[in-house]
């Protein structure tokens, strides 16, 4: 380094002129020991002269910051205890940020790596009311709206289907169906062969990480034949390693030309100098296609109000954003509220530091150190440590994200996330600047601090101003530990009052088995038999209360539906609904506990005669006055997803309401259909209530499917209460999260106010003493302490409930679902939280204080 | 007596020390402490270069590009630093010398004008 040749060569030329005076005095003939001795002399302070010397370099911030960081560095080392508790829980602070930072940038701000992403828009519709459009359009919608909108430069479209295999695989990869502009107007360019084209049929794009996975990066693959689902393609490229879609939630594996009669999402380009605002106008006139095309097949009253929107989407398709966009920005602050307190607690420890240090940094001003110099250096040691901190934070960062991966990949398959974290310039940028925060939050106010208090009372004792700082600071974090601690107690009171919410069946004890008989030799009829035997075995299975089928399962998150009519019953079109359908099997309303509110269950013997249906309570509310009334009516049902015919069926049954899709969801009409009839079975869940351990059960379960049906796959394994709960993602990642940080605030604040009191008590062991001498029984100078703590808690909370009230109804609004009206007790569970946490802190202080011997105080000083 | 010496001495204008350092070079390489031998020599021991001083400046002016170092071997086989005067440090001496001249002319009417 130029660096060092240079102090070097700086020292070996001033020594060189040492050696040539003394010579020259020896040679004049003066004696070699006084010779040294007037060189010595004349030549001057050598430590200065190399400085000033440096100085003309430039070199000078570089020296010195090599000292700061040594001098920072030993001094650190030289407390232990103080550096590894700051250290950590800078760690924890900053790494949390770091974490939900790098989800936050992930779903929200980085951009696709398309051409002039910002220019690219979603088209969406959406009823009024709904909080999110869907972006659902048909072929010939992209065909109209491709000529018709001026607004748009392109129009692109695309359809994702996530259960691709490619040729035998048993992997499944998402397959995107693109139209022939798709890469194009993406302005993307392929690293091998081309990309789909106009008139372009059974051609394939693989991506980037496919060509390596399943094709070792063979450069010569253009041109490979390969099956997806069953269907030949041939690959002509390979696309570009950063692009894996339109998508940030899942990654495209595979590109196809888009089905010419399949439904897509719709992208355009706004044309340069179009706002987004003319846009929508002139695409919310153009939109009437859309609904005359909706009218014309669907019974739907609320059809004609159905809206037009449009929404930036240059960082990528928004369901991703909708789904975790609020959550992550709600965490995004409760994590800035953490740091932020572990900034005040790290910023209470280092004023008691500068405070223990008083004599030394007096001592260094009168020696004609600047009030710039130590300033620097106070800054350099905070420095290292939010250093040491973001580095260890980063590790923290590292395993929160791939937690929260693991969190977001165990929703249900329509609401799983499987985000693609890089480390980028941006993520780096965001690190580097929380350091350098952190850094002035938590080291400039002490620094300041301690050396105005040097400068004023040069090397005297002082008294009264850093306790006042250590008390506001502890006030503050207080005040934030609160706000975090109800914030933990609203997330955590809103996830159990989900779990707890009646679903209209009894969640415990249930084991749901998936089944896949696609091959085995089991179809039709033969199904049929086989499941029906299979069923039966689990009913007499030791621990097995009851055992039936279904699909969907509840809270599933997919299902049937169709529009029914009841004979005699006419109705006006605006009250029509959807029906939501489910196919059980006998015994799955007393499986899972549902009750029958009038009628019959479903039964082996309905096989021959299955125009059979149980209707739920709301249904039946809607057409009979009394459950009674239902039974022997008949209802048509009519476009039934995948059925093509009207069917009639005879209601056997009322069952009680239970939830379909979602723990909160507006009352739905429902009907169920029977699942075995005698072309075979329709559903492929085994429902079966056992008392058994469910680890256990789960592993006979498997077994006992391999011995009954052998062939049939079971494809899942999972408990109702699993299902439900995986229906929650974002909440449980919200409590789990939210009770993480509020935990760790209460701690900050506990070890802070200790630090204070401890620090407190030890420096008025002499004021402590001579009290005693003059008469105060250790309980009145315990309750002394006491009393003061009480007042800086007091003082905090005074400060937090209203923080904690602002904090609990920020976060109500970003969250629908979340109650406010949960705050009054969130509230209440902050405070006791803060102030049980603060008694902890208080009590080995005041015990310590009332300890104190008065004379061995009155020695101490 | 030490305290006479001392009054004997001049302290250097502020530059001038630049100039004088220039103004030896002229001569040949010479080391620090050769070219603070020679000031001294040259103004009859008038005026010592404090080493505080002649190294910052050096450097200053090796930084400025007048002057370029190497090492070298002095008669006495000592290593040591060597200086030279660049062209254009031989330009700013020129410079420095008519300014110089221009100084002391007019310091000299002044006090010439006005007779102690």
């Amino acid at each position: 380094m130029r660096w060092w040749r240079r102090e070097r060569e700086l020292r070996e030329e001033l020594d060189a002129h040492i050696k040539m005076a003394i010579q020259d005095r020896i040679e004049r003939g003066e004696d070699p020991a006084a010779a040294r001795a007037a060189v010595r002399t004349e030549f001057g302070n050598r430590g200065l002269i190399e400085e000033t010397t440096r100085d003309i370099w430039g070199w000078r911030w570089l020296s010195s910051a090599g000292q700061d960081l040594r001098y920072a560095a030993r001094g650190l080392a030289n407390q232990p205890l103080f550096t590894s508790v700051a250290v950590a829980s800078l760690a924890l602070g900053i790494g949390a940020n770091i974490a939900i930072f790098t989800v936050f940038y992930t779903v929200m701000l980085r951009t696709l790596p398309v051409q002039d992403p910002d220019r690219l828009v979603e088209l969406l519709q959406k009823y009024p009311g709904e909080p999110r459009g869907n972006g659902y359009w048909t072929r010939s919608a992209y065909d109209h709206y491709r000529a018709a909108a001026r607004s748009f430069s392109a129009i692109i479209g695309s359809s994702w289907d996530h259960q691709a295999r490619i040729d035998s695989s048993a992997e499944p990869v998402t397959a995107e169906y693109v139209t022939p502009n798709y890469f194009s107007e993406l302005g993307l360019r392929p690293s091998i062969g081309r990309f789909i084209l106009e008139g372009d049929a059974g051609t394939a794009v693989l991506s980037d990480a496919l060509w390596t996975t399943r094709f070792q990066r063979d450069p010569g693959v253009a041109g490979r034949k390969i099956l997806v689902k069953g269907v030949p393609f041939t690959v002509i490229g390979v696309a570009g390693p950063s692009f894996r879609g339109l998508r940030t939630d899942v990654a495209s594996g595979v590109w196809l030309p888009a089905k010419p009669d399949g439904g897509m999402a719709l992208v355009a380009r706004l044309k340069p100098g179009v706002t987004l605002e003319h846009a929508q106008a002139e695409m919310s006139a153009l939109y009437r296609f859309t609904i005359d095309e909706r009218l014309a097949s669907s019974n739907d009253p609320l059809v004609k109000n159905l809206q037009f929107e449009m929404e930036p989407c240059g960082a990528g398709l928004s369901g991703t954003r909708d789904y975790l966009g609020r959550p992550i920005t709600v965490l995004m602050a409760a994590s800035a509220a953490l740091l932020m307190l572990a900034c005040l607690n790290l910023a209470g420890m280092l004023t008691a530091r500068g405070t223990a240090r008083l004599r030394e940094v007096s001592v260094r001003l009168g020696l004609g150190a600047s009030h710039g110099r130590l300033l620097r250096q106070f800054l350099t040691e905070s420095l290292v440590l939010a250093a040491l901190g973001t580095a260890a934070g980063a590790g923290v960062a590292y395993a929160s994200v791939a937690w929260l991966l693991r969190m977001f990949t165990s929703g249900r398959p329509h609401q799983q996330v499987h985000l693609d974290i890089q480390p980028d310039s941006t993520l780096l940028l965001f690190a580097v600047a929380t350091m350098l925060l952190t850094t002035l939050l938590f080291g400039l106010a002490p620094a300041v601090s301690a050396l105005r208090q040097a400068s004023r009372s040069a090397a005297l004792r002082f008294r009264g101003g850093p306790l006042g700082a250590g008390r506001t600071l502890i006030a503050l974090q207080v005040a934030l530990s609160m706000a975090l601690a109800a914030s933990a107690g609203l997330f955590s009171a809103h996830l159990r009052s989900l779990r707890s919410t009646d679903l209209g069946f009894q969640r415990d004890g249930i084991l749901l088995l998936s089944l896949d008989p696609s091959r085995s030799e089991y179809r039709g009829q033969k199904r049929a038999a086989g499941y029906r035997a299979l069923i039966e075995r689990f009913q007499n299975e030791p621990g097995v209360d009851s055992a039936s089928l279904a699909a969907p399962t509840p809270l599933h998150g997919a299902g049937a539906g169709g529009w029914g009519t009841v004979e005699g019953r006419i109705e006006q079109p605006e009250e029509r609904r959807r029906i939501s359908i489910s196919y059980a099997a006998p015994r799955y309303f007393s499986t899972l506990k549902i009750p029958l509110l009038a009628g019959r269950d479903f039964s082996y013997s309905d096989l021959a005669n299955w125009r059979v249906a149980v209707i739920n309570s709301t249904l039946a509310r809607h057409y009979f006055s009394n459950p009674n009334d239902a039974i022997g009516k008949r209802i048509t049902m009519d476009r039934v997803t995948l059925a093509r015919e009207p069917v009639t069926y005879e209601i056997i049954g009322v069952a009680g309401d239970t939830n379909y899709g979602e723990i909160r969801e507006d009352a739905y009409r429902g009907l169920y259909l029977a699942a075995f009839r005698d072309s075979g079975v329709l559903g492929g869940t085994l429902v079966i209530r056992t008392r058994a351990n469910m680890a256990g059960f789960a592993a006979r379960a498997r077994r006992i499917v391999a011995e009954s049906t052998p062939g049939v796959e079971v494809t899942q394994v999972r408990t109702l209460t699993d299902q439900i709960d995986s229906s929650i993602v974002p909440e449980r990642a919200m409590a789990a999260l939210s009770g993480f940080f509020g935990g760790l605030g209460l701690l900050l604040a506990g070890v802070g106010l200790y630090g204070l009191l401890a620090y407190s008590v030890s420096r008025r062991t002499n004021e402590i003493g001579v009290r005693m001498a003059l008469g105060a029984t250790p309980g009145r100078i315990a309750t002394k302490i006491t009393r003061e703590t009480f007042v800086i808690v007091a003082a905090g909370v005074a400060l937090g409930v209203p923080l904690s009230l602002y904090s609990l109804k920020a976060g109500s609004r970003l969250l629908p679902g979340v109650e406010s009206t949960n705050a009054v007790p969130a509230l209440a569970l902050g405070g006791a939280a803060i102030l049980l946490a603060s008694a902890a802190a208080a009590w080995v202080p005041a015990w310590r204080a009332s300890r104190v011997s008065p004379v061995e105080a009155l020695r101490h000083d | 007596m030490a305290a006479g010496k001392y009054q004997n001495r001049i302290e250097l204008l502020q530059g001038t020390l630049d100039m004088l350092i220039l103004q030896t070079l002229c001569w040949g390489t010479q080391h620090g402490y050769g070219i603070a031998q020679a000031i001294r020599a040259g103004s009859r021991e008038t005026l010592h270069v404090e080493t505080g001083s002649l190294y910052p400046a050096l450097h200053r002016l090796e930084k400025q590009g007048w002057i370029l170092s190497e090492w070298k071997t002095s008669e006495n086989k000592q290593r040591a630093k060597y200086y030279k005067l660049t062209p254009s440090g031989r330009k700013q001496l020129a410079g420095e010398v008519s300014r110089w001249n221009q100084l002391t002319t007019a310091i000299s009417g002044l006090l010439g004008g006005e007779p102690a």
